[in-house]
């Protein structure tokens, strides 16, 4: 511990705390611009400067780290007018004009830090040149007049996110933020996750959407969860009057620690589907609307016990309800087809590769995000499960290699060290020369039975990748110390790719970690509910689709069924062919349990109302349901969810 | 004792600081016990007293050779110069033309609004002030006390002016501090 004194006030710090820190520990508090609490410190505003005794000139305390006995000063003349001058040069550095700016008035720092230096003027005037405005992005809009070249944007960009998309070209006052060799954003290799305007001290990065719809303060703000995809990232929700403003990433969420990509943070705010609020009964082959009464006791009538319906659930519902919605068709109507939308695509090899080796065999998000090497095995990062490509891409500025195993072409090709396309259909060939490689290197962590030269150059062979990349591939991912392979169990089909992949991160000492659809497919899996779907001669079929848009594959296999009961938030195919339609809350009208590819259990809290009186959430649906066939659900979700075995342990 | 004398003006501004001077309402009795409002738009005394006045206040920014004369004029007749509302402490609205080319800017407003027929044609009579780049106060003249605000709150501006008349300096800060 070191000792300083900030205002005369004692503390006593960690060895490498900055004096800012220690001032914030301290509860005093120290002005800034550039600093974010979740970017290494720059230094570049030059607000936080403090007096320390000994230094000949005002030092910045995001930068200086405490020394043993350091007296420091932050309320002196000398620092008070430091701050006014440093405020002074920001505003007379580019155009920035408070009347018109949608920051102004709470969400701007920048007025912020001048209103708690009393500034009532600016002592020099605005640059008054022009400078331009990037508006080319779909989702926010880059408003050069009111940067301040903090750099908050380009370090969000490269070491949150890894996508290094924004940085600055020229020095000086010609300094501006560009985005790759400057091209406008929308042009650029920007993967618009946002994060830059979440982190954007001004108004110089704005989003779309919630410009000018009101400040922070007028506004309800509610942490939950996004159910986008298995990841399971925190997020912050923006409403006023029951709609979202804008969502942001929680920087306090365990999983993704404030990034969100621009599914979980932009999709929902452009979601125009038409909303359902009134039961939808089928009279003379038309919709017609009626009360819940009428609905459930038209559903109740078509849902005969005896497998006689079939039961579908999206992924995207909590824990509570995949439960309830087992319970009530499986048990209660004793149906034999219940199972997810998903049909277990992204989990049911897992589930039982887990049971046949009766333990859990897969490591969590929290060892990609502190691996130093990756291989990504046939899974997308680019456009699903993105936060978890961010985890990976910002490692691998830090020298982490990356290896991408696709048959086709994978988006991170060509960001990879080393990309390795097996022929269709010999990915196992591909493994199977991949482990014999590391093992010929001497890198293998685990006994490596056989001859390794025979089987990778037979491997070779078959996958068509050349003995000296595999050599290659094997060396930089397997010559570290924390390698983590990332897959989609979807496109694995087979449970001896699964075998080798296993065996690949034994022999290479990897954790393996896997998508796993949609927000709730583990939970789902653990239900039980991954079966193939299909209608044979069920007399019903009753499909609890909530916000989820149905797949012509689904609304395909659904065209035979004699009665179909459909309860969604939205109008789409699926509600248009339905016999019944009962209106359901969207995921931000309802609350529940999610579990998240890596078995983290958390809560999605109701962020906003139900959208109109005769929307009930998608839990309270199905307990009508099952009061109206004189059903009772038994058991605990929560305990259930633990009864299989996982393919990773379920921290609950 | 007699009362400070105070006078206002107002430059290429809306009128709306003037407008929240007005909503102090029933304090403006107050006010006047305390002070002698002289010239003012919005009373029949046009021009501050050649003899000086203590305070003088002016709204707006400054954006042709008139708002300049009268800039002057104000500061030369008036011992303390408020600069009242955003387009005088920054220039504001109309500084949003600065981003433009002057030329532009007339044209956009006398020939190519969509209210405008075949007609419209850019001012150019000599009598008229010759425009300039909008300007905050302080960039043509002294200032000595800045309250910003689009408008300013009446309660901000009652405070200002009875803190001057009764010889004391307004010191905005916290809640009364606001540039919006």
């Amino acid at each position: 511990m070191l000792s300083l004194t900030i205002n005369n006030q004692p503390i006593e710090v960690t060895e490498g705390t900055t004096v800012l820190n220690a001032a914030r520990q301290a509860g005093i508090e120290i002005p800034t611009l550039c600093d974010h609490p979740h970017l290494t410190p720059f230094g570049g505003c030059r607000l936080c400067m403090v007096e320390i005794d000994g230094f000949r000139t005002l030092q910045s305390a995001c930068t200086i780290p405490v020394t043993n006995n350091m007296v420091v000063r932050t309320d002196t003349d000398k620092v008070k007018t430091a701050r006014k001058f440093v405020l002074t040069l920001i505003f007379s550095e580019r155009n920035h004009f408070c009347p018109y700016c949608q920051v102004s008035g709470g969400d701007c720092d920048l007025q912020n830090a001048a209103y708690g230096e009393s500034m009532t003027n600016w002592p020099m005037p605005p640059n008054w040149q022009p400078y331009p405005v990037d508006a080319s992005h779909p989702n926010f809009i880059l408003e050069h007049n009111r940067c301040i070249l903090c750099r908050r944007c380009i370090r969000a960009c490269s070491e949150l996110v890894g996508a290094n998309t924004l940085g600055v070209e020229e020095r000086g006052v010609k300094t501006f933020v560009i985005a790759d060799l400057n091209v406008p954003l929308g042009q650029s290799s920007c993967v618009s996750c946002g994060t830059c305007i979440q982190v954007c001290p001004t108004g110089a990065l704005i989003d779309r959407k919630s410009a000018y719809l009101g400040h922070e303060k007028n506004l309800d703000v509610q942490k939950t969860i996004c159910v986008g995809c298995s990841l399971g990232c925190g997020i912050q929700v923006f409403s006023r009057n029951g709609q979202v403003i804008r969502i942001e990433g929680d920087w306090d969420a365990p999983i993704n620690s404030g990034i969100l990509c621009k599914t979980g943070r932009f999709a929902p705010l452009t979601d125009d589907r038409q909303r359902l609020t009134t039961p939808l009964v089928r009279k003379d082959g038309a919709l017609q609307p009626a009360n819940w009464e009428e609905a459930l006791a038209a559903a109740a009538a078509k849902l005969q016990p005896a497998d006689q319906v079939a039961a579908l659930v999206s992924t995207r519902q909590s824990a509570e309800t995949l439960h309830l919605f087992k319970h009530l068709f499986a048990d209660g109507l004793k149906s034999s087809m219940v199972t997810s939308l998903e049909e277990g695509s992204a989990t049911s090899l897992l589930s039982q590769f887990a049971a046949s080796k009766g333990k859990a065999f897969e490591g969590t998000l929290k060892d990609v995000e502190h691996a130093d090497s990756f291989m990504v095995f046939v899974a997308d990062l680019v456009n699903q499960h993105e936060v978890a490509g961010f985890f990976a891409r910002r490692l691998m500025q830090n020298g982490a290699p990356l290896v991408v195993i696709d048959t086709g072409e994978n988006p991170l090709n060509n960001l990879a060290n080393c990309a390795l396309t097996p022929r269709t259909g010999k990915e196992l060939d591909l493994l199977t020369g991949l482990t014999a490689a590391i093992s010929r290197l001497g890198q293998n962590k685990a006994v490596f039975t056989g001859d390794a030269i025979a089987v990778m150059n037979a491997a070779a062979e078959m996958s068509g990748v050349s003995t000296e990349l595999l050599l290659e591939a094997g060396f930089k991912f397997a010559s570290t110390t924390r390698p983590v392979i990332i897959y989609d169990a979807t496109p694995v089909q087979t449970q001896d790719v699964l075998n080798a992949l296993v065996k690949l991160a034994e022999i290479s000492g990897a954790k393996l970690v896997s998508l796993k659809g949609g927000a709730n497919s583990l939970a789902a899996a653990q239900y039980e509910l991954d079966k193939p779907f299909r209608l044979n001669s069920h007399q019903a079929a009753y499909v609890v689709l909530g916000d989820e848009n149905p797949s012509e594959h689904l609304i395909k296999a659904l065209e035979k069924a004699p009665f179909l009961v459909v309860q969604a938030s939205h109008t789409s195919k699926l509600t248009a062919a339905a016999d019944v339609v009962l209106p359901v809350t969207s995921w931000l009208e309802q609350d529940g349990h999610y579990l998240s590819a890596d078995g983290q259990l958390q809560k999605a809290e109701k962020s906003l109302p139900a959208c109109g009186t005769a929307v009930r959430t998608n839990e309270e649906a199905l307990k009508s349901l099952a009061q109206q066939l004189n059903l009772t659900a038994v058991g605990n979700w929560k305990a259930e969810l633990l009864q299989r075995l996982s393919p990773v342990e379920i921290a609950a | 004792m007699t009362k400070p004398k105070v006078a206002s003006d107002w430059l290429a501004g809306c009128a709306g600081c003037h407008m929240s001077l007005l909503d102090i309402d029933e304090r403006i009795v107050t006010l006047v016990q305390v002070a002698d409002l002289r010239a003012t738009p919005i009373t029949d005394l046009k021009e501050p007293d050649e003899t000086g006045v203590a305070v003088g206040i002016l709204e707006g920014a400054v954006n042709n050779s008139a708002n300049e004369e009268v800039a002057h004029r104000m500061r030369s007749r008036c011992s303390i110069l408020v600069a009242l509302g955003d387009c005088a402490v920054f220039g504001g609205v109309p500084a949003m033309r600065n981003f433009f080319p002057l030329e532009e800017a007339l044209r956009r407003a006398y020939v190519e609004t969509e209210s405008t027929d075949e007609t419209g044609k850019i001012p150019d009579s000599p009598e008229l002030a010759t425009m300039t780049r909008a300007r905050s106060l302080q960039e043509v003249v002294p200032v000595d006390i800045f309250v910003p605000g689009c408008p300013p709150s009446a309660d901000t501006i009652f405070y200002v002016l009875s803190e001057l008349a009764q010889g004391r300096k307004p010191v905005l800060k916290d809640e009364k501090l606001s540039w919006i």
